[in-house]
């Protein structure tokens, strides 16, 4: 592992339509590599089968009494994106740079005239585009599902959480290809990344839960605490533009409706954001610094 | 890039757009109040109908032609006002309008507005005094208090529109208050933005077809009993029906819907007596039912039937006070907690099912082997996440999440932590009681076929993407050769 430290320029081409272009070439040979691939087709399905039955159970409930409401099919829908999600994102993500050094196709691509940056951008626009299909498809057929069945849910809440979950698949996304920047191996990238989701899924909230009551948490602290969470972000971001009003969250929900109000949306939006930006950062910075091999 | 995976992109995102806009419309004039035309053009008139009050013998009926009129009106003898087309009351921003000094008083269409804002002499738009008042088809628009009965039995309000001061709900006043009058009949009004629709020590009113959003409590009853309440919508208010220290009281097919905020419930019961709660749909509301010392006594159980709760953050929420209440063929849809106990305590003293009859639970995972329409086994309430939200509220923030189900899953697999059962319905139902009406807007055609097309839009966009990534790649320029990569082609 060398490590010469490349300035920033040399990175970054000084010919932006020549860059825009080689990160589109790239993106399109990483889109159509990753929808062909073995796990695009296994978590597409299973993202739909798991929307298409919570949608289904749902319905066989609520369809006959013609009332409507943040039920269970928003928050089985919720729930789906919360575990499916972010696993898709960070093993895409994990597994991108990894495998490509394990193969040394990583030396092969950095040969070619292209900036590492570039490459790196290319590959997070590629694999953007897949899971943005993934989702698009799974919830298109979740909500004819629900027009089939007779669930009356608004229409404006199936494209918010498609909007909101791609949010989220990127932030992830982003934090996958920086593990996977850090790892010398595929299989080390991608177990790592089911830690991170393992953490971020059950382990955080448990322990943040425990906490709470152990050391008596403030309601502001409590949410300040679980904002850190992404996930928790973007659960709290699409109840509150399904329902906007956070109060079915308890105090803290109350607390943060009344105190923060429609300034909520800036909130969560520049959380994600930040959960996108930054590890992209981290992981451009290691890869420019880092050997190939 | 293939031009025709572009056009299919675009055409997607537009499909999409267009969806979320139309949803956004249809939400906005869900909550939009229609504007009334004011009359400014008009010269206003002074002391106009007083005289014609003045000049009127007992019985008469005075016809009020259309305009404004700035005036503060006494009616001090038994007649009928009735306005000839659009007649204007106009307060001018100071205290009461119209004073009814004597019995059998009608008022009937006027527009009537713009009381002052003095909360310690309750400036009313229209204040009775006497018994046997009709106030009828009159719009109230910018009042503190609206009708304002005191001592003013057997009187009639009925299909009147009342709109409150934008002010904050602590500087409001009531839309409508009765005080000790009985038998008064209260039907097909609108209250809108006020404080509370109040009635204090009445006895036997009727209270039906009434309509109250963004109020504070839709309909509020201190000490009056043998009130019946139905037919009527409240919805988007603080509390939509609070029964307090009232007995034998009815309370049947009203829509009570997102009535929400800190103390937000559906139907608030505090001490009340002898009650019944029947065919209502409570959807939507902070806390469906909160029932507080209610009943009272034990004269009678409290009684809940047929009635339809869905969608609420809690069902119905018990203090641990709260004994003697009969719950039986009730819908429990969805809601996130169906039932709860605030604080610690036991539900022992109330009733989920009586004889043959329970509810309909949604949450219910039994079956119905023999086809009689109940539950083949009890239908048990024991969620470990409901136990711990009932004890710490805050932990409430982490519903919906898949912690929620890890430790809900943990509570069903391990015997040492599962927790009592809340309350057990022996007989549930295996398919929800029909709800006594409907609760369709209309809208529903028109919200499908947005559904249908942000569904259908979603999926475009999904293809839009997969065409584009089995296009033939266009080689421009110095675009790199990705041969050789194809080889190690990821699987």
């Amino acid at each position: 592992m060398t490590s010469v430290p490349l300035p920033l320029t040399m990175i970054v081409s000084h010919d932006p339509p020549g860059a825009i272009r080689n990160i589109a070439t790239i993106a399109h040979r990483e889109l159509r590599d990753a929808v062909s691939s073995r796990w695009f087709i296994l978590y597409t399905l299973a993202f739909a089968v798991l929307g298409l039955a919570v949608s289904l159970v749902s319905a066989s409930v609520t369809g006959s009494t013609g009332i409507s409401g943040f039920g269970r099919t928003s928050a089985g829908l919720v729930n789906i994106v919360l575990l499916v999600v972010p696993l898709m994102a960070l093993t895409a993500g994990a597994a991108s740079i990894a495998s490509d050094r394990e193969r040394g196709m990583l030396s092969y691509v950095f040969a070619q005239p292209v900036s590492r940056l570039e490459v790196l951008l290319g590959k997070y626009v590629g694999l953007g585009a897949s899971l943005l299909a993934c989702l698009c498809l799974g919830l298109g057929a979740c909500a004819l599902i629900l027009v089939w069945k007779g669930v009356a849910t608004r229409p404006a809440s199936i494209v918010w959480l498609a909007g909101l979950s791609f949010a989220l698949a990127l932030g992830m996304l982003s934090l996958g290809m920086l593990i996977s920047t850090l790892a010398r191996k595929a299989s080390v990238a991608v177990g790592t990344a089911i830690f991170v989701w393992l953490t971020l899924v059950f382990v955080s909230d448990l322990a943040l839960m425990t906490g709470a009551v152990a050391l008596r948490l403030r309601i502001e602290e409590l949410l300040a605490f679980s904002l850190i969470n992404p996930l928790q972000v973007f659960k709290m971001w699409s109840l509150h533009a399904a329902d906007a009003s956070l109060d079915v969250l308890g105090p803290a929900g109350l607390y943060a409706s009344e105190e923060y109000g429609q300034r909520l949306h800036l909130i969560f939006g520049s959380l994600l954001l930040t959960w996108v930006v930054f590890p992209l950062a981290a992981a451009a910075a290691v890869l420019s610094r880092r050997s190939p091999l | 890039m293939k031009p025709r995976a572009v056009h299919l992109l675009i055409v997607a995102l537009l499909v999409l757009a267009l969806a979320d806009h139309g949803a956004a419309q249809t939400r906005s004039s869900e909550h939009s109040v229609p504007a009334f035309a004011p009359v400014p053009s008009d010269p206003i008139r002074l002391g106009v109908i007083g005289k014609m009050i003045a000049a009127a013998a007992e019985g008469d009926t005075i016809e009020v032609p259309a305009g404004v009129y700035r005036e503060h009106l006494r009616i001090d003898r038994p007649v009928t006002l009735v306005a000839q087309g659009n007649a204007v009351l106009d307060g001018g921003g100071s205290g009461d309008i119209v004073e009814i000094s004597a019995p059998r008083v009608a008022l009937r269409g006027f527009t009537i507005r713009n009381t002052g804002i003095d909360l310690d002499k309750e400036n009313a738009a229209v204040r009775v005094l006497a018994p046997r008042a009709t106030i009828e088809d009159n719009t109230l628009e910018d009042v503190l208090f609206g009708i304002d009965l005191r001592e003013a039995p057997d009187s009639v309000v009925r299909g009147n529109r009342i709109g409150g001061k934008n002010l904050d709900i602590a500087r409001r006043g009531d839309g409508l208050r009765l005080w000790r009058s009985d038998r008064t009949l209260i039907e097909g009004n609108t209250i809108h933005d006020g404080r509370d629709a109040i009635i204090w020590y009445s006895t036997g009113v009727t209270v039906r077809h009434n309509r109250a959003h963004e109020c504070r409590y839709g309909l509020h009853l201190m000490f009056s009993d043998d009130v019946t309440i139905s037919h009527n919508e409240f919805s988007r208010n603080s509390v939509g029906v609070y029964l307090m220290y009232s007995a034998r009281i009815e309370l049947t097919q009203n829509q009570l819907t997102g009535n929400r905020g800190p103390s937000g419930y559906g139907i608030g019961l505090k001490e009340a007596d002898q009650f019944a709660i029947r065919e209502n749909l409570i959807a939507g509301n902070r806390a469906g039912v909160y029932i507080d010392g209610s009943p009272f006594t034990d004269k009678k159980p409290g009684e809940f039937t047929r009635n339809t709760l869905a969608y609420n953050d809690i069902g119905v929420t018990f203090l641990p006070s709260a004994r003697g209440n009969e719950l039986t063929d009730n819908n429990f849809i969805d809601n996130i907690n169906q039932v709860s106990v605030a604080g610690r305590g036991a539900l022992d003293a109330n009733r989920f099912w009586k004889g043959e009859r329970g509810n309909f639970w949604s949450d219910y995972t039994g079956y119905d082997q023999n086809r009689d329409g109940v539950g083949d086994f009890m239908h048990e309430s024991q969620t470990l996440f409901d136990n711990i939200m009932d004890r710490q509220p805050a932990l409430r923030l982490f519903l919906f999440s898949p912690a929620q189900h890890a430790i809900e899953f943990v509570g069903r697999a391990i015997p040492a932590v599962r927790p009592e059962a809340k309350f057990t319905d022996e007989v549930p139902l295996m398919a929800p009681v029909p709800i006594a009406f409907t609760a369709a807007s209309g809208r529903e055609g028109a919200r499908t076929l947005l559904l249908a097309g942000s569904g259908g839009g979603l999926l475009a966009v999904g293809s839009a993407i997969l065409a584009l990534a089995r296009g033939t790649q266009r080689v421009r320029g110095r675009a790199i050769d990705m041969r050789v990569n194809s080889t190690g082609g990821s699987t």
